[in-house]
């Protein structure tokens, strides 16, 4: 097992898992995104970034064929062949009151006898080893309605991973769960994609943690103003053109040797150190 | 059509009660323990995905199915579930290919079908009588070529039930979600509208247009009342249908009540829902 602080000095390759050339989506004759071309490096963390409303989830939904879009989104041709993709939704908006557990949701693509006549005792073991990677083995049993915010957000982690996928997408995967919350399971995504080698893709409005666990970085206000590591991404100007006036939270010019810095809390002193 | 008279008689003794004693009421309970499981199994999903609505609007296109029969002289029996079909894919394909909301897409062909079957039936006042029927439904005229088809109906349902059970489930949950994980959203989509429309149909003849939703989601409502797992809800909606059917149908038959079978199955039901709901607040008071 590689430990997880090792995995921000590991080397990215920086052979494009993914790359949109001149992606345009346009909703209702509004335009969302504007001729994007972006690359997402394969095995690291890349981070798109941009204020609400800036188009950061459409693209995610456009790669994910959601959404029709003019341009083209090429895949790695190592990876082309039967794409796995895995996908962590902003906030799973569902009807809380549908009974079923965590078990069994974690197994509604996976086995095809139906639910009602149980489910095949090998694909609870697994969905147990499942849950225990994003330490929620505790959940198996419990209703999906009654889960937390965080809780929900670790299950469908798990079910994503579970698909064994090549690209994990994630849309800002920790919204609506408190900073440390979501530094942990920021923490988590790195372990993990240093022991199963895919690559990521995230949606985050949030600096503190794109400068902390980011490789990469894509800058999108309905289209791309900057791309790169997030010490050359994000400076002063990129964000200003993106942010208008930033929030002052990321300090662009004290990133030396490639490491970010940021304020949160959790980056005071010790990474550094 | 084979002749399932051994299956009536069989009917006769599994039930041993005075009012079983007629072939047309052995008839009825065979046709209901067909059509209840069906109606348990759909309801689960019509609950979960929210399309009660949708059922109600496909319910109501019955007038207009039978509209259809009487114009071109076909019979009633084959233009109203063909015609209910035709409107339940109609529906899913106009939702999905525009950005109207679910409850007005469904809106604009509910109004469209009666107004419809009002029309022809206006031109023809003859025909109006046959509408009381369709109103309150009569599970006691169901025929023997009914009940033969019913059978191979449930046969081909709780296959595609067994098939499709988990991923209807996941697409009720988050469509996005399931779609990445390679399931054909659209293909179940057009699936299930074409069964709920079938089952809507065949229990129009068992409870009348008013209360085809009540007999489709009322077990599964008290089901979730009580259930804790998706299998769980499967087997209460399931027994909770099948007991209200059939005591429903033995009731109507007493002569202290001498109701109207639909009305009085719903009505069971109902008693079911109120049950499991009292249950389920005291199981949370009780936490």
């Amino acid at each position: 097992m590689i430990d997880a602080t090792h995995a921000y000095s590991e080397p990215v390759t920086f052979e494009p898992a993914v790359f949109f050339e001149e992606v345009t989506v346009k909703l209702g004759g509004v335009s969302i995104l504007d001729r994007v071309t972006a690359s997402v490096p394969r095995g690291g963390c890349t981070s798109i970034v941009g204020p609400n409303g800036a188009g950061k989830t459409t693209l995610l939904l456009a790669l994910l064929g959601e959404v029709p879009y003019r341009g083209e989104i090429h895949f790695s041709s190592k990876i082309n062949k039967n794409l796995r993709m895995g996908y962590v939704p902003q906030r799973l908006t569902f009807d809380r009151g549908i009974p079923i557990t965590v078990n069994e949701f974690m197994n509604l693509g996976f086995q095809d006898k139906p639910l009602w006549l149980g489910l095949k005792t090998d694909l609870k073991k697994r969905t147990r080893k499942q849950l225990a990677l994003v330490k929620a083995e505790h959940l198996t049993e419990r209703k999906l309605g009654a889960l937390s915010g965080g809780e929900l957000q670790r299950v469908l982690l798990a079910l994503a991973l579970a698909q064994e996928p090549d690209l994990l997408v994630l849309d800002e995967p920790a919204a609506g769960v408190d900073l440390h919350g979501e530094h942990v399971f920021c923490e988590l995504l790195d372990k993990l994609r240093a022991e199963l080698g895919f690559t990521q893709l995230m949606v985050s409005h949030d600096l503190a943690t794109v400068t902390h666990h980011a490789t990469h970085v894509i800058c999108l206000n309905h289209r791309v103003a900057a791309e790169g590591p997030p010490c050359e991404a994000l400076t002063d100007d990129t964000l200003t053109a993106i942010f208008g006036m930033h929030m002052g939270l990321v300090d662009s010019r004290s990133m030396p040797f490639g490491k970010s810095v940021c304020s949160a809390a959790c980056c005071k002193g010790d990474r550094l150190a | 059509m084979p002749d399932l008279s051994p299956l009536y008689t069989a009917l006769a003794y599994v039930f041993p009660l005075e009012c079983m004693h007629a072939r047309f009421m052995q008839m009825a309970m065979a046709g209901l323990l067909l059509l209840a499981p069906m109606t348990a199994a759909m309801g689960i999903q019509v609950v979960n995905f929210r399309m009660a609505f949708f059922s109600d609007a496909i319910s109501h296109s019955a007038f207009a199915g039978v509209a259809l029969g009487l114009l071109f002289a076909i019979d009633p029996h084959l233009t109203m579930p063909l015609f209910g079909i035709f409107v339940g894919l109609g529906i899913v394909l106009v939702k999905r290919s525009s950005s109207l909301s679910t409850d007005t897409v469904i809106g604009v062909f509910f109004s469209a079908v009666i107004a419809f079957g009002l029309a022809v039936v206006s031109r023809d006042p003859a025909s109006a009588r046959n509408l009381q029927m369709f109103l309150y439904g009569d599970i006691l005229t169901i025929s023997n070529s009914d009940i033969c088809f019913l059978m191979g109906l449930f046969v081909v349902f709780f296959y595609y039930q067994g098939k499709a059970y988990n991923r209807l489930l996941y697409i009720g949950i988050n469509p996005v979600l399931a779609g990445t994980h390679r399931i054909s959203v659209g293909l179940h989509q057009y699936t299930f509208a074409a069964f709920l429309s079938l089952v809507v149909m065949f229990s129009v003849w068992a409870v009348g247009v008013l209360l085809v939703t009540a007999l489709i989601i009322v077990p599964a409502a008290a089901a979730r009342n009580i259930a804790r797992s998706a299998g769980g809800m499967f087997w209460w909606a399931l027994g909770i249908s099948v007991f209200s059917a059939v005591s429903g149908l033995i009731i109507s038959a007493q002569d202290f009540a001498r109701t109207a079978t639909g009305a009085t199955i719903v009505i069971v039901a109902c008693a079911w829902f109120v049950l499991t709901s009292l249950v389920s607040i005291v199981v949370k008071t009780g936490r």
